[in-house]
C-alpha cells in the first residue's frame, strides 16, 4: 500500500490539468483511498502517468544485429554495473536488453511497443523481451509483405487474407498488425521496390501497395484488434514521399490507423539537394481526417544506427553514406536493414528532417493524436526523449538550436515561424494517455481508479530535459522502481497479446502453402503459449 | 512393445538444426531417426536414457550432484578470474543461465566462436 | 567496410539460382544443407530445382562437395583473400594483373567466367566455412567476402551466410549479444561487459595462464585446443558439464554429467540463419539438464557474500 500526497497530477485521460490530489496504490492498482501503508511527500512535484513508447524497437533479430554491428559504439557509452539483484548492460545507440528496461524506466517509461516482429523469429523476440526488465510490453507482427497473404489478395480471397492475418497474430504471440512499405519488402527480395501506390508489386498482377494498405487496414478493424493498423508508408525517407503518404492516407478513410513516424514521409522536393519540408501540408490532412494516429519519428543530431524493414531504403542509405550495412531478407515474410548513421545539424537533409519532426508534433493541433517517438534507434535513441520534450515546450530554446543550422535551410522549413509551446498537459498526453489508448491499453496511461498503478514523479525544473531525464521517482504497478537516478527495484513486466478469431481450418489450408515456402516444420512455427512470460490476454474489440 | 514417436524433433548435432526428424524411442533408446543425416543418426541413437557414466566426479571420485554444484560454486566463488567456456551444445536455456553466471562471477565468458 | 548481408535460408530455397559455397565441406559436415535448404529443392520462382541453380564450389581441394557443384574453383592454399579482392575488382571493371591472378592457381577465364555468372544471377548466395575463416587471413577473409556480397548488389540481389556448426553456437552468440551486446570474447571483471577477441577469447586466456578456474559446458577443449591451453586448464580448477565423462572432465576437478539436449532436454536452438526451433527430447534422462545444474550452481553462488562490494550504479563514460 502506498499513498503519494499533495503532487499536482496531470491525467489527461480523466481530464485532470495540473490539480492538487492524493494517489492510493493497492496490489498494483489505482484506489480510492484506504489508511495506513507508506506515505510519498509529493507536495511541490509533479505527476505524470508512466510513459508509453507506442513505436520502438528493443527486441528480436534486427535490433540484435544492429548490436552485432556496433561494438564501437558499446565501448564507449554507459555501462550499467551488476549488483547482487540486478544485471549488468550498456546502453548507447543498441542498448542490451536489461540497459533498456533501466533507461527507459529511468524517465519514467512503463509500457513499450516493439513495432516489428517476424513471426518465423518471434520466439527470439520473445525471448528478448522476457530479458527487459520493468517495463511492459507488446509487439506487433509484419504482414504487409506476407507473401501467403499477398497472393490471397490477388486472387481476390479477401475472407481467407483475414483468417490468415488473425492466424498470424496469434502465432507471433503479438498484440497487433504492422505493416512496413507495403509490397516493397516483397519486391526487395529481387532488388526492387514498390514505388507507386497504385502500380502493382513486383511479381503480381493486381495487388498494389494502396490495395494491401486499404485491405490490411479493414482486416485489422474486422477482427477488432485493439491497435489498428501500424502503417510504415511506402518511399520511406524519399524526397518528394509527401505524395505517396497524401495517397496512402486516403486509401485508409473509413479505417483506423496509426501512421508510424511520420517524420520520414513528409518531404517535398525532387531530389536530395531540393528536399524540403511538407509538414504543414501532411499536418493539414491530417487535422482533417480523425481516424488516424501517428507518432512523430522525430530526429536529433547525433550518433545513431538505422534499423528498418525497409530493405531498399537501408541499401540506398548505405550507398550514400559508405558505412557498415547490414541486410537481412526473411523467407516469405519480410527482411531487415541496417546502416549506423550520424544526423549532423550541417547537413541540410538532417536538417530538415530534424525541423519536420517537431513541426508535425506542432502543428497537428490534438495531442492525442500524435505521440513522441523517434522511432527509435533511427532517429535518435530513445533515451533521448527529455530533449525533445524540452524542444516542444520551449519556442526559445528551438530558435537557439536553428541558429546553428545551415542558413539555406529556411525557405525548406516552416519550424520558424511556429511559435506553439506544449503545456505539461499535452505532453503527458502525447507521452503517455495518448499512446496508450491508441494501442487499446487501458489500463495504462491513466491515473483513474482501477488502472495500473505507474506513475512518474517529477522535480519541478525550468530545465525541462532535466526534469523530464531525471524523474524523483518512477512508481510501476505500485512498487517504486526508480528513486532520484537510483535503480530499485527491476520487477518483470508483462507482455500483452490478442486473439483474433479464425477459422479452425486455417492451420491445414496454411500448412502444403507453408511447406512450400518455408524449411522448417509448420508444427514448429507457432510461439507456444508456455514460452511467454507473464501473459497478458487483451480483448478484441467491436469496431464501427 | 509398441515405440514412442516423435514428430518434428529438432537435431542439434550441426548447425542446420533440421527440424523434421520422426524419432521411435522406447524407455531407453531412440531406435529411428527418420530423415536425419548419417551424422544425426549417430547423434540420436548413441545417447540414451542408460545411466552410462556417474552423476558427477570430484577430482576423480564419484560424488553426488548436490555436493559437485556445490564444489563447483566454491571453485568458481573462490577464483579471481574465472572463465566460462563452451555453450555449443547446449540449449539456448542454458546458454542464457551461463551469461547470468559470467556477469555474476565478473569472470570471463567466451563461445566455440572464438576458436 | 562492415556488416552483414544476409537472408533466411528459406529464402535460399525460395530464390536462390546461384550458390557459392567457399571453403566448406558440406556434403559431408553439413549432409542435409544442400537436400534440404540450397540445391534440390523447388520452389514457385525455382520450379526444376536443381535444374535452374548453379553450384559454385571453391575450396583449396577437391572434397565429395565437388561433385556436387557446377563449377569446381580450386584455390591455392592461403589465398582466399587475394581471390576475393580480384573478384571485387573485377565487378566494378578494375584493372587487375596477371601476376595477381595466377597467385590464386586459378585462369583469368575461370575468373571471368565466374563474375559473369554471379551479375547473371537474379539470387546469389555465398555460404562461406571454417576453410575461408579458420585459415590465413582468419576474419579479414569472412569480412572480404561479405563485402563482395554486399557491393554485388550494386548488380543484382546477392547475401553471404557463415556455415556455423557446433550444433548451438549460434544461440551463445544471439544470447550474449542481447544480454551483453556482443558475440563472444567478453570480460565482466569492471562489472560490465566488454569485448576483446584476442584478449579476452579462450585460448589466448588459457595459454596465457590469465584465469584460475574454468567452467566448461557444452564443448571439450581438452579434445580439441592447442596443448599449452589444455595443460592450462589441467592446472586450475575446472568444472565440466557434459553428457559424456569427457577428456576435459578428465583432467577436472568437477565433472557433472547432464541430459543431452534435444535427445533429454528440451528447450531451443538457433539454426545458422538465427532461426530458433523448439527441441523435442524423445528421452527421459537420469541426469539433470544443464539448464538446471547452472541454476543451481549460480542460486549457489548467489547465497555467498558479494564480493564486489561498493561500486556506482553506472558509469557514464567507460574507461
Amino acid at each position: 500500500m502506498l499513498r503519494i500526497t499533495g503532487g499536482t497530477i496531470y491525467d489527461p485521460a480523466n481530464g485532470i490539468n495540473g490539480e492538487v490530489r492524493d494517489l492510493y496504490v493497492e496490489d498494483g492498482k489505482f484506489v480510492s483511498s484506504f489508511t495506513g501503508g507508506r506515505t510519498i511527500d509529493a507536495t511541490g512535484l509533479v505527476i505524470f502517468p508512466g510513459g508509453v513508447d507506442v513505436h520502438t524497437h528493443v527486441a528480436g533479430g534486427s535490433i540484435n544485429f544492429a548490436r552485432a554491428m556496433t561494438p564501437e559504439d558499446h565501448r564507449r557509452t554507459q555501462a550499467f554495473i551488476r549488483s547482487q539483484t540486478r544485471r549488468s548492460g550498456l546502453g548507447g545507440m543498441a542498448p542490451t536488453t536489461f540497459a533498456t528496461g533501466y533507461l527507459y524506466a529511468g524517465m519514467g517509461f512503463t509500457t513499450v511497443n516493439e513495432a516489428a516482429v517476424p513471426v518465423l523469429s518471434a520466439r527470439h523476440t520473445h525471448e528478448e523481451m522476457a530479458d527487459i526488465p520493468i517495463v511492459d510490453k507488446s509487439c506487433l507482427v509484419l504482414m504487409a509483405n506476407n507473401e501467403i497473404m499477398l497472393d490471397l489478395l490477388e486472387a481476390g480471397e479477401y475472407e481467407r487474407a483475414k483468417h490468415i492475418v488473425a492466424w498470424h497474430v496469434w502465432a507471433a504471440k503479438a498484440y497487433g498488425v504492422k505493416a512496413v512499405n507495403p509490397g516493397g519488402v516483397a519486391a526487395w527480395k529481387w532488388g526492387k521496390d514498390a514505388n507507386q501506390l497504385s502500380e502493382p508489386v513486383e511479381g503480381y498482377k493486381n495487388t498494389t501497395p494502396g490495395s494491401i494498405v486499404t485491405s490490411l487496414a479493414k482486416i485489422i478493424d474486422e477482427l477488432g484488434l485493439p491497435h489498428p493498423i501500424h502503417l510504415h508508408c511506402n518511399n520511406l525517407g524519399a524526397p518528394g514521399n509527401i505524395t505517396t503518404t497524401l495517397e496512402t492516407m486516403k486509401h485508409l478513410e473509413g479505417h483506423r490507423a496509426h501512421m508510424a513516424h511520420l517524420q520520414y514521409h513528409a518531404y517535398g522536393g525532387d531530389d536530395w539537394d531540393t528536399m524540403k519540408s511538407e509538414s504543414a501540408q501532411l499536418a493539414e490532412y491530417f487535422n482533417a481526417h480523425p481516424n488516424m494516429t501517428t507518432d512523430a519519428g522525430a530526429v536529433l543530431f547525433g550518433d545513431t544506427v538505422t534499423i528498418t524493414a525497409d530493405g531498399p531504403w537501408q541499401h540506398l542509405l548505405y550507398k550514400l553514406t559508405g558505412r557498415k550495412w547490414g541486410n537481412l531478407d526473411v523467407e516469405n515474410e519480410t527482411g531487415c536493414g541496417i546502416v549506423p548513421y550520424s544526423y549532423r545539424p550541417s547537413n541540410l537533409v538532417n536538417a530538415v528532417q530534424w525541423a519536420t519532426g517537431l513541426e508535425l508534433l506542432l502543428l497537428i493541433d490534438d495531442p492525442w493524436r500524435v505521440f513522441l517517438s523517434t522511432d527509435h534507434p533511427n532517429g535518435a535513441c530513445f533515451w533521448r526523449y527529455p530533449e525533445i520534450v524540452q524542444l516542444l515546450m520551449c519556442a526559445d530554446f528551438r530558435k537557439e538550436c536553428m541558429a546553428g543550422l545551415p542558413p539555406e535551410i529556411m525557405n525548406r522549413i516552416t519550424l520558424p515561424e511556429i511559435n506553439r509551446e506544449y503545456t505539461l498537459y499535452e505532453i503527458a498526453t502525447i507521452m503517455s494517455a495518448g499512446p496508450a489508448r491508441a494501442l487499446g491499453l487501458q489500463q495504462k496511461g491513466n491515473l483513474g481508479i482501477g488502472k495500473d498503478a505507474d506513475m512518474v514523479i517529477y522535480h519541478s525544473d525550468k530545465d525541462i530535459a532535466r526534469m523530464f531525464g531525471h524523474p524523483r521517482y518512477v512508481i510501476k504497478r505500485g512498487e517504486i522502481v526508480i528513486e532520484e537516478g537510483d535503480i530499485r527495484e527491476t520487477p518483470d513486466g508483462s507482455e500483452y497479446l490478442v486473439k483474433p478469431s479464425f477459422d479452425p481450418g486455417t492451420d491445414e489450408f496454411l500448412r502444403p502453402l507453408f511447406e512450400d515456402r518455408y524449411c522448417m516444420s509448420f508444427e514448429n512455427y507457432p510461439v507456444e503459449m508456455e514460452r511467454i512470460e507473464r501473459p497478458d490476454l487483451q480483448q478484441c474489440i467491436t469496431t464501427e | 512393445m509398441d515405440l514412442k514417436v516423435i514428430d518434428h524433433a529438432t537435431c542439434t548435432f550441426c548447425g542446420c538444426v533440421c527440424d523434421d526428424i520422426q524419432l521411435h524411442a522406447d524407455d531407453e533408446r531412440i531406435h529411428q531417426a527418420k530423415k536425419a543425416c548419417v551424422l544425426g543418426k549417430a547423434w540420436f541413437l548413441n545417447h540414451t536414457a542408460e545411466r552410462k557414466y556417474p552423476d558427477a566426479l570430484i577430482d576423480g571420485k564419484e560424488a553426488t550432484v548436490d555436493e559437485a554444484i556445490a564444489a563447483a560454486a566454491e571453485h568458481l566463488y573462490q577464483a579471481d578470474m574465472p572463465l566460462v567456456y563452451g555453450m555449443s551444445n547446449t540449449t539456448c536455456e542454458a546458454q542464457r543461465e551461463c551469461v547470468e553466471m559470467a556477469d555474476h562471477l565478473g569472470g570471463l565468458l567466451d563461445s566455440h566462436t572464438s576458436l | 567496410m562492415g556488416g552483414k548481408v544476409t537472408c533466411t535460408l528459406g529464402e535460399v530455397k525460395n530464390r536462390a539460382d546461384f550458390i557459392v559455397y567457399w571453403g566448406g565441406n558440406p556434403a559431408e559436415c553439413h549432409p542435409r544443407h544442400f537436400t534440404k535448404y540450397t540445391l534440390m529443392q523447388k520452389s514457385p520462382f525455382l520450379p526444376r530445382g536443381r535444374k535452374d541453380r548453379t553450384m559454385v564450389l571453391v575450396d583449396i581441394r577437391e572434397t565429395k562437395s565437388a561433385k556436387a557443384s557446377n563449377i569446381f574453383l580450386q584455390v591455392r592454399p592461403g589465398k582466399d583473400f587475394e581471390l576475393i579482392t580480384l573478384l571485387r575488382a573485377m565487378i566494378k571493371d578494375q584493372p587487375i594483373s596477371e601476376a595477381q591472378v595466377a597467385e590464386t592457381g586459378l585462369t583469368i577465364e575461370q575468373l571471368q567466367d565466374f563474375v559473369s555468372r554471379m551479375k547473371a544471377a537474379k539470387y546469389g548466395v555465398f555460404f562461406f566455412g571454417m576453410g575461408l575463416s579458420m585459415t590465413r587471413g582468419k576474419h579479414m577473409n569472412s569480412a572480404a567476402l561479405l563485402t563482395l556480397a554486399a557491393e554485388m548488389n550494386a548488380f543484382t540481389k546477392f547475401v553471404a551466410m557463415p556455415m556455423r556448426g557446433h550444433g548451438n553456437v549460434t544461440g551463445a552468440d544471439v544470447i550474449m549479444r542481447w544480454q551483453t551486446g556482443y558475440p563472444f570474447g567478453i570480460s565482466f571483471n569492471r562489472g560490465y561487459p566488454r569485448y576483446n577477441p584476442g584478449e579476452f577469447s579462450t585460448v589466448d586466456v588459457l595459454v596465457r595462464g590469465d584465469t584460475d578456474c574454468a567452467f566448461i559446458i557444452g564443448a571439450d577443449p581438452g579434445a580439441t585446443m592447442p596443448q599449452p591451453a589444455i595443460d592450462h586448464l589441467a592446472k586450475v580448477p575446472t568444472i565440466v558439464l557434459d553428457p559424456h565423462v569427457t577428456h576435459t572432465s578428465k583432467l577436472a576437478r568437477v565433472h557433472i554429467t547432464t541430459a543431452p539436449a534435444g535427445i533429454s532436454a528440451p528447450g531451443t536452438a538457433y539454426r545458422m540463419d538465427e532461426i530458433p526451433l523448439p527441441l523435442r527430447p524423445a528421452l527421459k534422462s537420469p541426469y539433470p539438464s544443464d539448464e538446471e545444474v547452472v541454476r543451481r550452481i549460480k542460486e549457489a553462488l548467489l547465497e555467498k557474500p558479494d564480493w564486489m562490494g561498493e561500486r556506482p550504479q553506472m558509469l557514464q563514460n567507460q574507461i
